[in-house]
Formats: C-alpha cells, structure tokens, sequence
C-alpha cells in the first residue's frame, strides 16, 4: 500500500516536473526566436537607403544640414530644401513627415542636438495641432526603433503607454508592422519609385487641386493636449538653448477660416514669449484665390512649394537682416 | 479592458496565480470579487445593472419553483421577463422605438413631431449577453428542466464570470452552473489549453481582424469614391474580418475560463466552410442562434403545429427578426435577419430538389460550390449588418456592380499582411475541417513541433499584429 502511494507520488512530481519543463523550454523557444528575429529586423532597418523608414534614420543619425525643417506632411511637401540650399547657401533636410505631431519632431531635434547645432530650424505648425487625440499618441510607435539607441527621446515614446517598456522587452514589437516596408525599403525597387524619390525629404506632390474654395466655419471646441503644448514649449526652449535660430510657420491651405484656431493663437502667444518669428500664412488671399498651387485642400503641390519656400526665404532674410546685418553664413543670392 | 490589451493580461495574471494559491473553498467568492472588479474597471455604474438583475432573478428563480399553483408561477415568470426586457428594451432599444413611434404618428397625422423624449443612454458593455442568459435561467426554471439555484453567490458567478461577460458566449444554466457546484484543483493541462486558445484568439483579432479593419475602414468612409471591385474585395474581407473579431474574442473568453478551470460553450464552428445557410447558423455565434432555437423558435412551432410547413416559416421569421435586433436598434439589423429567415425558407422549400441535384453532380465540384454561394451570401448580406443607414448599404451594392475603376489596395505592406493572415487563419480551420494534411503543426504529436508551433504564431503576432487596434465589434452588441 506505502509502496503504491509512494509510486504515484513519484509519478505525479515527474509530470510536474516535466509539464515545467516543457514550459521552460516554450519560454526558451520564444525567447531565441523574439531575440533573433528582432535582431534580424533591426539589421534590415538599418541598412535601408530609402523609403519613409530610412529618413527617419538620417534625420536623427546622419543629417548634418545647416537648416532643418520640422513638422508633419505640410512641412514635407511645403519647403524645398534645394531651394533654400541656393538661396540661402545652407544646405537642408525636411525632416517633415506624413501624420506626424510635435512629439516626433522634438525625439528627431533632441537626437540632432545631440551632435550637432543646425543654424536655422524651421517648425511648420497646423491647425489644431494642440488638439488632444489617441492616434497622436499611436503615432509614436514611429519612435520605437529608435529607443535603445537613443535614451534621450525615451521620456517621449513612455507618453505612448505606461507599458511601453513591458512591450519593449520584445525585441520585436519596435519594428511591428514594418517587416515589408523595410524589406521593400532594402531594394532597388524602392528607389525607383517616383513617390520615394526626395530632394532633401522633401517630396513633391504633383497634382492639381481643382475644387473651390471651402470656408470654414465649424470652429468646433477642441480639448488641448497639454503634452503637446510642452513638447512644443521644450521644442523651442532647446533651440535657443543650442543657440538654433528658429522660426515658426504656419503654411497656406486651400481653406478660408472664418475664425481664430485655439491652437495656433497659443503656439503664437508661446512664441512670442521666447522671442520665436512666427509666421501665419492661413487666410493669406494669395493662397487662398489660387487653388491650382494645391494637390489637395491641405497640400501645396510642387509649383505651390516653390512659390511658398521663396516667399518664406524672403520673410526669413528680411527678418535676418533687420536682427543682424552681419551674420557670416547666411548670404542672400 | 480589452481582452488584447496590456492591462487585460496585468489584470489577469495576478488574478490567477491568487486564484490557485488560496483555498479551494473561497476561490468562487474570488471569482465574484475579481469579476466584479473587471466591470467596475469598464464603468462603475454598470455594476448597479447587473447587481439588480442578479437579485431580482435569484428569488424570482425561487419563487418559480417553490410556487404552490400555476398562476403564482406564471406572474413571478412574467414579472422576471418584465425586469429583464424592461432593463434591455430601456437602454437599448428606447431611442429607436420612440423615433419610429413618432415618425409613424406624424406621417400619419401629417405633421413631422418636431422633440421626440429621447434619452442620451450608453449601452451597458454585455447586457444583451447576460440578460438573454438570464431569460434563459428563468425560462428553464419555469419549464421544470433545471432547479433554481439556492446559493446566490454562484448564481452571482453563473451571471458575473468575467470571460463571459461582455461579449458571451450566452451560457446555459444547466451547462455553467453545475461545473460552479465542483471544486476546481490546479491542473496544468488546463493552463496549456487555456494558453493555447489564447494565442489563437490573438492571433485571429490583432493580425487578420484588426489588420483587416484598417482597409475595410479606409474604403467604406470613402464608398462614394471607390471602384465596385474595391468594395466587393473589402465585403469579401469584412467576412472574415467579423469573423476573426468575434471567434478570437471567444477564443479569448474561452481560453481564459479554462485557465480558471471551467469550460464555456463553444460559438463557433468553422462557419465560413458551411455549405448552405441552415448549416451556417449551426455553425455561427451557436449560442444565440440555440438559444433562440430553444426558447423562440422551438415554442412557436409547436403552438402553431398544426399551421404545417407556415409553423415552421413563422417561426423561422420571428426568430430571425430578434437575433437581427438582437444586434443593435436599427432597421438595417432587422433587415439582415429578414434576409436570413427568407434564406431558410428558401433552403426549406428546395431541399428536396436540390439533393436531388446533388446526386448527379460529383460531391468534389457540389461541395465547393455550395460553400462558394453561401460565402456570397453571407457577404452580401454582411454588407447590410455592417452599413450604418440602409441607404448605405444600397449605395455599397450599386456600387459593386456599376462602378468600374482603379483597384485600391492601400500599400503593398497592407495588402500582404491581410492575405498572409486570412491564408493562414482558413488554411488552419480547413485542416482542423477536413484533416487532410498528413502532417499537423499546432496538433502534432510531437510537443516539440508543438510549442516550436505556437512560439512561431506568437512571433508572428509580434511582427504582424495591430496593438493600436480598436474595439471588438461585437462589444456594440
């Protein structure tokens, strides 16, 4: 009888035993693939010479560019870096891109600040811009990539989620989603296709917007994000800090606003409290009577970015020569 | 808390481990307390809901069965489906019925009613669910098939039990509550399975629902501008969009209950493999489509036996009608479910000359076929349950067949995530159907290609999955 009672004890503990063996061994399983197979992701991200992803690299890792233009899809499609580059003879990187808020510009500044001091940043700002909304903070994932090796954008990518770094022991999750687009990007293919091709960051849109005139009078109430409202108040405080001349540009749209955007009278007012220019080309007349210089109701096409970033060129010089006649780099051709 | 969320998994991993760490005896009360806590966490005042409905429904469960005479037991019944349809025809349906109420009185009267009493009420998360599971403890008690329950804390657990709670499946009394009545000792097979079913879950809701739901999102909020074949490719996609949404929620739901040692109904059945439509509600969300079956259809046929073959097609409408609103208030809900019943009518009617047809075509061309029209089927249909106005579901299907255009795909990226993960999910479900690969990855009878297996759909989840993704869609129900 001891003896039976003994032999299943014995039984039970060795299917304990191997139970927990097997699971120690599906942790191990996971483990060595999550390793490898985010090791592999990481290599491929960053080998690649093209697309969105590897823009986003140069911005924060290579850029050494006198001028820099921050900002979402209007910075992208809006400043011409080619153009400021002869005008100005400072080389430049729009670092703008698609659906991106304050809290990606400010992780790409901080890793620029990091090496180097560009002479002149350009922050392109939007219309509710300091609106508080999920897909803002979903767009950090954007950053993930970067978080190992850039301990100084850590604080922003956290906004995301209180578990970012629970998520973040996955060497995988980073590059979630990306696995096509960086395999892409690692081809010639990539390169040969005309919406890739960027002057600088910059790429142009080519067609032509063909509806009337919207005018806008919803002026719905929006809640202010107050993360963003200080990303933007940092954004500026380090600029002047590394003695960056910055300059704060509200771009053309192909819409009338029949009223004042919370947004953009309290990023002026922040402004004007750090003695940033601003400039706010919503409502200009010009723009808004010439809907063939837009692709869409928000984009500037290409001929509208040429047009936009000589006038902008114009403002900036007229500001640079009344501050400072003799400032050595900066000579207007 | 989402089922895919951090805080989901934060939330019931602790849970567990106290769950099998203290005694036997007060792991239900636990259950109730932790149960409790996973719906104040979605809204504190939803609790107060559910609290009534499970006071009111224990006693009137009692008085059932402890009622001297038939008209005591038929008023506590009534009294009990008063409370229970009361509660989900106020804040479910109160809106609906007052607009059609008053859009009827003044078209009749000639004179649109200008302020209609509506209420700004929020649906609270899972009422559908456990109040249909509630009707159908009640209905039970009052047919004598089951006892009512005596203790109140397992009949608080019977309706509380978190897996369950928000999106079902609707458990029976005589399924759930037994399996409350028996100690649940730590079994490690339990926690594997569970884990297993899980994974599953995921992999169906974060890589194919929630991939899905991005392009589907993108191409319905902009029908007006899209080609008739990027619509019927987004239809076809919001089939298995649905599907995935909702079997990996249950597969969740499921895998969580067996973690805790208890088995909840099974809701689906590889529906998208059903060779007609009967087939398919066999197959589809089983435990409404039974739960109808046994308490609407079942009891109209046999008070109208005697109509013949109409018994059957009455009951088939009325039926249908309520699981069509039983998915939310609006006409286009009552319309899909039309659509159903006249299926079913249809299948009734041909049944005999369709088998015949069968015989003389080869059963590997019949069967394809079959299932081919049926996923047609069930798509168009789908394209009326998802569309917000019926309007726009007419314009949808105008558009399938009238418009010719550019094909829009979105990036290639999304085009590949969607077909890799509805290859992989269907070719899955077609082995688990029809076995017939010598070789199985995620049933192999080697543990070590078993866990290689599940490790890799686990990877796969973290390279291919959305974890910004949105709500289960069947929590709007």
């Amino acid at each position: 009888m001891q003896e039976n009672e003994n032999q299943m004890k014995k039984i039970y503990r060795n299917k304990h035993f191997k139970i927990v063996l097997k699971f120690g061994l599906f942790i191990f399983f996971l483990w060595m693939f999550d390793f490898s197979v985010g090791l592999f992701l990481s290599h491929c991200y960053q080998k690649q010479k093209s697309g969105l992803l590897y823009r986003a690299t140069y911005s924060m890792d290579s850029t050494n560019a006198d001028m820099l233009i921050f900002g979402a899809s209007r910075a992208n499609h809006h400043y011409v870096p080619s153009i400021f580059k002869k005008k100005l003879n400072l080389t430049c990187y729009n670092t703008g891109r698609d659906g991106e808020t304050i809290f990606y510009n400010y992780a790409v500044l901080k890793s620029v600040l990091k090496r180097y001091s560009p002479k002149i940043v350009i922050l392109d700002f939007s219309i509710k811009d300091f609106s508080n909304n999920e897909e803002s903070y979903d767009r950090l994932a954007a950053l993930l990539p970067y978080y190992e090796s850039h301990p100084g954008i850590r604080p922003i990518v956290k906004l995301k989620s209180p578990f970012q770094k629970i998520k973040l022991i996955s060497k995988i999750y980073p590059y979630n989603s990306l696995c096509f687009t960086m395999l892409i990007g690692s081809t010639n293919y990539n390169v040969t296709r005309d919406y890739i091709n960027d002057d600088n960051g910059y790429i142009p849109l080519t067609d032509s917007f063909n509806q009337a005139l919207y005018i806008d009078t919803t002026n719905i109430n929006y809640q202010l994000d107050m993360n963003k409202i200080n990303a933007y108040i940092s954004f500026l405080k380090d600029c002047a800090t590394s003695g960056v001349k910055i300059y704060v540009i509200v771009s053309p749209v192909c819409v009338k606003y029949l009223y004042q955007d919370k947004s953009i009278i309290l990023a002026k007012r922040i402004a004007k409290k750090y003695n940033v220019v601003f400039y706010d080309y919503t409502n200009d007349p010009f723009y808004l009577n010439s809907n063939f210089l837009f692709a869409d109701r928000g984009h500037l096409n290409e001929n509208g970015a040429k047009i936009f970033t000589n006038q902008v060129i114009n403002e900036i010089s007229k500001n640079e020569y009344a501050i400072e006649k003799s400032t050595p780099s900066l000579s207007v051709k | 808390m989402l089922f895919t969320s951090i805080t989901y998994f934060l939330f019931l991993i602790p849970s567990l481990v106290l769950y099998y760490l203290i005694p036997q005896k007060i792991r239900n009360y636990f259950l109730i307390l932790i149960s409790a806590l996973f719906y104040i966490y979605v809204k504190v005042d939803y609790i107060f809901i559910i609290l009534f409905i499970i006071i009111c429904n224990y006693f009137l469960g009692i008085g059932i069965e402890k009622a001297k005479n038939e008209t005591k037991q038929l008023l506590y019944f009534y009294l009990s489906l008063i409370i229970n349809l009361g509660i989900l025809i106020f804040f479910k349906y109160w809106n609906f019925l007052i607009i059609n109420i008053f859009e009827l009185a003044g078209y009749v009267n000639n004179a649109p009613v200008k302020q209609m009493p509506l209420l700004d009420l929020i649906l609270p998360l899972g009422l559908s669910y456990y109040i249909f599971q509630t009707i159908g403890y009640i209905t039970d008690v009052h047919r004598g098939s089951i006892k009512a329950e005596r203790s109140i804390f397992r009949f608080a657990l019977f309706t509380l039990f978190f897996p369950k709670l928000l999106v079902g499946p609707i458990e029976r009394a005589n399924h759930f509550l037994p399996q409350l009545k028996r100690m649940v000792v730590f079994r490690m097979e339990n926690i594997i399975e569970g884990g297993k079913r899980i994974a599953w879950g995921l992999f169906k809701k974060l890589v194919v629902a929630d991939r899905i739901a991005i392009y589907h999102t993108a191409v319905i909020t902009s029908a007006d501008h899209q080609s008739g074949a990027t619509l019927f490719f987004a239809s076809i996609l919001y089939t298995f969009q649905i599907y995935a949404d909702f079997s990996g929620y249950t597969d969740i739901a499921l895998g969580t209950a067996k973690l805790f040692g208890y088995d909840l109904l099974e809701n689906f059945r590889r529906p998208l493999f059903s060779k007609n439509i009967s087939d398919f509600w066999r197959r589809w969300h089983i435990s409404l489509s039974s739960w109808v079956n046994d308490y609407i259809f079942n009891p109209i046929t046999l008070k109208h036996r005697n109509w013949g073959k109409w018994s059957l097609f009455y009951g088939l409408m009325i039926s249908f009608i309520v699981i069509g609103i039983w998915h939310g208030a609006a006409w286009n809900y009552v319309l899909f479910g039309i659509i159903q019943a006249l299926a079913l009518m249809y299948e009734g009617l041909t049944k005999k000359i369709r088998k015949k047809f069968s015989k003389k075509i080869n059963l590997r061309i019949y069967n394809p076929i079959s299932i081919l029209i049926t996923f047609l089927f069930i798509t168009f249909s789908l394209i009326i349950f998802q569309s917000n106005t019926l309007n726009d579901a007419i314009n949808i299907i105008t558009r399938i067949f009238t418009h010719h255009g550019d094909f829009f795909y979105d990036k290639p990226s999304t085009l590949l995530f969607m077909l890799i993960g509805c290859s992989f999910m269907m070719l899955y479900e077609f082995q688990e159907e029809w076995k017939i690969f010598p070789f199985s990855l995620f049933s192999n009878k080697s543990w070590v290609v078993q866990q290689l297996s599940y490790s890799l759909l686990l990877i796969y989840i973290l390279i291919a999955g959305v974890f910004d993704g949105g709500q289960f869609i069947y929590f709007a129900f």
